[in-house]
């Protein structure tokens, strides 16, 4: 397979206040968007020619791939201008396409080993994975290594072997695509016309972020593999312990603590004194205040973090403003995503460009929308809006 | 202003020297030329872009060394007569050539009496004959022999039939050498190589190189000298367009990046301290900032941020207009800002700085630049390349490198230099914020694109935003554009204000307040419709103003930053609505090499 399909058009519309300004192919996990594995993944196993189909929010995508020569692939990009489906916005890539080709979700994380052997399979295929909530995705039945049906998001599930939403097609898909059908749509079609494709199950990783707080999951499976590095400048008296990797341009304070695995990008200024645990991502432009402890999170860029702060279980996007003795720390609550019920259990999710006053605390399960305000001494909990002003 | 290229090695160079001159087309696209040397000198130029050059040429043009040209006309108007390269009477020696030749005339006057044919208007066109004049058996002495007569600016580079050699020099002009492995190249400017080698050689003012395939040799007065090569970190990435339509566009998106990477090092909580406390030994006295252009409205910002904010006289000036009125001395401390570090004005002012016993600092986004070379201290800015004609994340760098200069000076409590340090690094995402919504502005825009004139009015520390974002507009959209201090308007410009003519009004929280509210309601009262920027949640002024756009909330002396970018934007999709080439607008050039 010389060419390669992802769909990175999608919204991803339950993990708002996190895919208000970006497109959920550009989550940000250990440092990095989704979208930079799934491109990794294809480099590694020589797959070069890669379209990208962008839709919304497709800037934020353009402004960090480029034209992929910094991630060793040649990108073409194509826009699905409205969102009608999965099998759409592979439509929009037609043109691009010259032989058989991968198909594949931008927003999956996988690494190289995932597609092991896949990458070099005869069409039409689909890899398929064993998971322990098939509910959430597609079901695939399968018979002699075949498959028969995929269900989508089936009450009761005939089997826990879902698909990846990675497939394998010749240029005969084209023929069975229109709008408003998904891919399993598209897969369902051409079984009932004839055509075979087989199943094949991979055991590698493949992570998939529905809800806001599945961020933080994603990011504690993907910091196992970070190495050590360091960049930047480290103070005297500073513990580094485990993979700790830190960026260009930053410094690291006296008597600060850094247990990894912990991912910290460039030019931040962290300390004196402040303690990051494992598994924690902080991104670029970064101030930690002293005395401030992290564990478990997911700081963005741009961020400012006041003094006295305890942040657990929490992700915390770019350019919010925290004073200080900020408490995020985690808990059992009981939250609603589009009617839904869930049971988590987490500290806090703040959208972009939040500012919080001094000694805001935060109940567990508090998701707080984009450029919202926070005075001081506030206790913040459910789900606040874009914009809040909490007085 | 041009770009010329040139390539010797074991590939076909008409494909690499098309590709090279494509990436320097930003120096000057009126025409184009390339001359390859194969089993025979073949020619082929015309007054078109490189594009419709690369369709026209025959298939047959064959040979593994050869030259060319992207022009920006000076001497003689854009016609296929004119075009780069130029032969002389035997058509065996080709030369382009970047620069101006002050006496041309004469020399065109001598070398015709001697019996020289000219074909064109070109002041280029005397280097040829000359050197077909000297030549007796080497090249690389016809050439010394040539530029000993010549007067003026230049980097040239010179093929000769049958001979595995081109001979390159430069004076006042940019060259350098692209070192590969069993092939060199010449170019303009360094993207033009990048696709093929990051290790350049920057050749230096009277210096004459012959290059061949395997090594060159770099020879200054006669001297054999050695000239270190340098890796370049830029790669092709930077300088493609990576899914945007233009250029223009990207580089306004690169924005909050370059924000965090000119920034970066710089600031550390609690304390402002920059090692490039360039003016520590000049406290109190005046500190002169010169540029052109783009670089030029940075300039007043500094002059805003030093003065108003910092208590240090500060004087601007236009570095072409320095020649004739400026005045510095020993005690003053210069700041020259060039983005491009080749600008011939930017140059020479600099020259006269020194010559004066005044110190300078460059302020540039292109290391191992001229200016680099003639400066006392050099700040670089990374920006990274910037392709666009129009200026605008390289502006941005420079502001940003102006503020972290200015903050060690500054005569203010270490509490209000902490909190503008805090504010500082929460640009980027501010500037973010600006582009996530840029449909908005986009819709702005469409509106002022229906108008063909339109004034920018700013006052303070955003007068010069109002000069720029004025700028922007006209350079790109071809609407006629004036930006003005808004209290000058009552002096003349008020007689040009009525429906037909939109007024952008920029007001941040500052203490120009109340006089820009004064000055919206003037303009109102004479039918101007009126677009301001202003900070969100300001109800006063869109109560007034017939639209707003809302910018996020910043400490005012940071306000220019997060203001520009919204203009470049509205100028970008004005010039969009209009059509305009928004990369390579008419009669512009990237750099401007000539005075």
């Amino acid at each position: 397979m010389r060419q390669a399909v992802i769909l990175a058009a999608g919204e991803g519309q339950r993990l708002r206040p996190f895919t208000v300004n970006r497109p959920k192919v550009m989550l940000s996990i250990a440092g990095k968007p989704i979208l930079q594995y799934v491109i990794k993944a294809l480099a590694q196993k020589g797959i070069r020619d890669v379209v990208l189909v962008v839709g919304y929010h497709k800037e934020q995508v353009l402004d960090y791939f480029g034209s992929g020569e910094l991630f060793g692939v040649d990108l073409k990009y194509v826009t699905q201008e409205r969102q009608l489906g999965t099998a759409h916005a592979l439509a929009q890539a037609k043109g691009a396409i010259k032989d058989n080709f991968l198909v594949l979700p931008g927003d999956n994380l996988i690494i190289g080993e995932t597609i092991d052997r896949f990458d070099t399979i005869e069409p039409e295929a689909v890899l398929v994975k064993k998971v322990d909530n098939p509910m959430r995705y597609g079901v695939v039945k399968v018979q002699r290594g075949t498959v028969s049906e995929i269900i989508e998001k089936p009450e009761e599930p005939v089997s826990n072997l879902v698909s990846t939403g990675i497939y394998a097609f010749s240029r005969a898909v084209f023929d069975f695509v229109e709008p408003h059908l998904d891919l399993p749509d598209v897969a369902n079609r051409m079984i009932s016309g004839g055509q075979e494709i087989r199943a094949v199950e991979t055991e590698g990783t493949w992570l998939d972020a529905v809800y806001p707080w599945d961020i933080l999951s994603l990011n504690a499976a993907i910091l196992q593999q970070a190495r050590a590095s360091s960049a930047g400048t480290i103070e005297a008296g500073v513990s580094i312990k485990g993979q700790v990797s830190i960026g260009d341009g930053t410094v690291i304070r006296s008597n600060s603590y850094i247990a990894g695995p912990v991912v910290i990008g460039d030019g931040c200024d962290i300390g004196p004194g402040v303690c990051i645990f494992p598994a924690t991502s902080i991104g670029s432009n970064v101030v930690v205040a002293p005395f401030t402890e992290i564990k478990n999170s997911v700081i963005g860029s741009d961020v400012s973090i006041g003094p006295g702060s305890i942040i657990e279980d929490s992700v915390i996007d770019n350019s919010c403003d925290i004073k200080g003795q900020f408490s995020a720390c985690r808990g059992q609550e009981e939250i609603a995503v589009n009617h839904e019920r869930h049971n988590v259990n987490f500290g806090a999710m703040l959208g972009e460009g939040c500012v919080l006053g001094n000694s805001v605390v935060a109940q567990p399960g508090v998701i707080v929308g984009n450029y919202s305000q926070i005075r001081s001494l506030k206790l913040i909990n459910g789900r606040l809006p874009d914009r809040s002003l909490v007085l | 202003m041009c770009g010329i290229v040139g390539y010797i090695g074991e590939r076909q160079a008409k494909p690499i020297l098309l590709n090279c001159l494509a990436r320097l087309e930003y120096r000057g696209y009126d025409s184009c030329g390339i001359a390859v040397a194969g089993g025979k000198l073949q020619v082929h130029k015309d007054a078109i872009r490189v594009g419709a050059l690369q369709e026209k040429l025959p298939s047959h043009v064959e040979g593994k060394i050869g030259i060319g040209h992207t022009r920006w006309a000076t001497h003689g108007g854009p016609s296929k007569i004119n075009a780069h390269p130029h032969c002389d009477c035997t058509g065996r020696i080709t030369v382009v050539h970047n620069g101006i030749i002050y006496n041309f005339q004469q020399l065109r006057q001598q070398l015709a009496k001697e019996g020289h044919n000219f074909a064109s208007e070109t002041d280029t066109e005397v280097i040829p004959h000359l050197i077909e004049k000297y030549f007796a058996g080497d090249l690389e002495d016809a050439v010394v022999k040539t530029l000993a007569e010549v007067e003026g600016s230049y980097a040239i580079a010179v093929l000769m039939d049958g001979r595995p050699e081109l001979v390159v020099a430069r004076k006042d002009s940019p060259l350098i050498i692209g070192i590969g492995d069993g092939e060199n190249f010449i170019a303009s400017d360094v993207p033009a190589v990048l696709d093929y080698t990051s290790r350049v050689v920057y050749l230096e003012d009277d210096d004459i190189a012959v290059v061949r395939k395997e090594d060159f040799q770099v020879k200054r007065k006669g001297k054999v000298v050695d000239r270190q090569s340098h890796q370049v970190t830029w790669n092709v990435e930077d300088a493609q367009k990576g899914g945007y339509e233009h250029f223009m566009l990207k580089e306004i998106h690169e924005q909050p990046k370059v924000i965090r990477d000119t920034i970066r090092g710089h600031l550390t909580a609690g304390q402002a301290i920059s090692d490039e406390d360039i003016f520590a030994e000049g406290d109190g006295r005046e500190i002169i900032i010169l540029a052109c252009g783009t670089s030029y409205h940075a300039a007043l910002v500094g002059k805003y941020i030093l003065e108003q904010q910092f208590k240090v006289p500060v004087r601007t000036e236009i570095a072409s207009e320095f020649g004739f009125t400026g005045q510095s001395s020993a005690q003053s401390r210069a700041v020259v800002i060039t983005q491009s570090g080749e600008t011939a004005d930017a140059l020479k002012a600099i020259k006269k700085l020194r010559s004066e016993g005044c110190p300078v600092t460059v302020i540039t986004n292109v290391v191992g630049s001229s200016a680099t070379r003639l400066a006392d201290r050099v700040i670089c800015t990374q920006a990274g390349p910037e392709i666009s004609v129009a200026a605008t994340k390289s502006y941005t760098a420079q502001l940003m490198a102006l503020y972290w200069l200015a903050l060690p000076l500054a005569r203010i409590d270490l509490r209000r230099k902490d909190r503008l340090i805090t504010e500082m690094r929460q640009l980027p995402g501010k500037v973010q914020r600006i582009l996530d919504d840029e449909g908005k502005i986009a819709q702005h825009a469409a509106q002022i694109a229906t108008y063909d004139h339109a004034f920018f009015i700013g006052r303070g520390i955003n007068y010069p935003v109002a000069l720029e974002g004025a700028l922007k507009l006209k350079e790109i959209s071809y609407i006629h554009a004036e930006g003005y201090p808004a209290g000058e308007l009552k002096h003349g410009p008020f007689a040009l204000l009525s429906s037909e003519a939109p007024v952008v009004a920029i007001v941040a929280p500052d203490n120009a307040y109340d006089a820009m509210l004064t000055s919206i309601k003037e303009v109102k009262a004479r039918n101007s419709p009126v677009l301001a920027l202003v900070e969100e949640g300001d109800e006063v002024v869109e109560e007034v103003a017939d639209s707003v756009i809302a910018v996020p909330k910043v400490e005012p002396l940071f306000s220019p930053v997060i203001n520009t970018v919204v203009l470049q934007l509205l100028a970008y999709y004005a010039a969009k609505e209009r059509g305009c080439p928004i990369d390579f607008p008419r009669n512009l050039a990237k750099s401007v090499t000539v005075e």
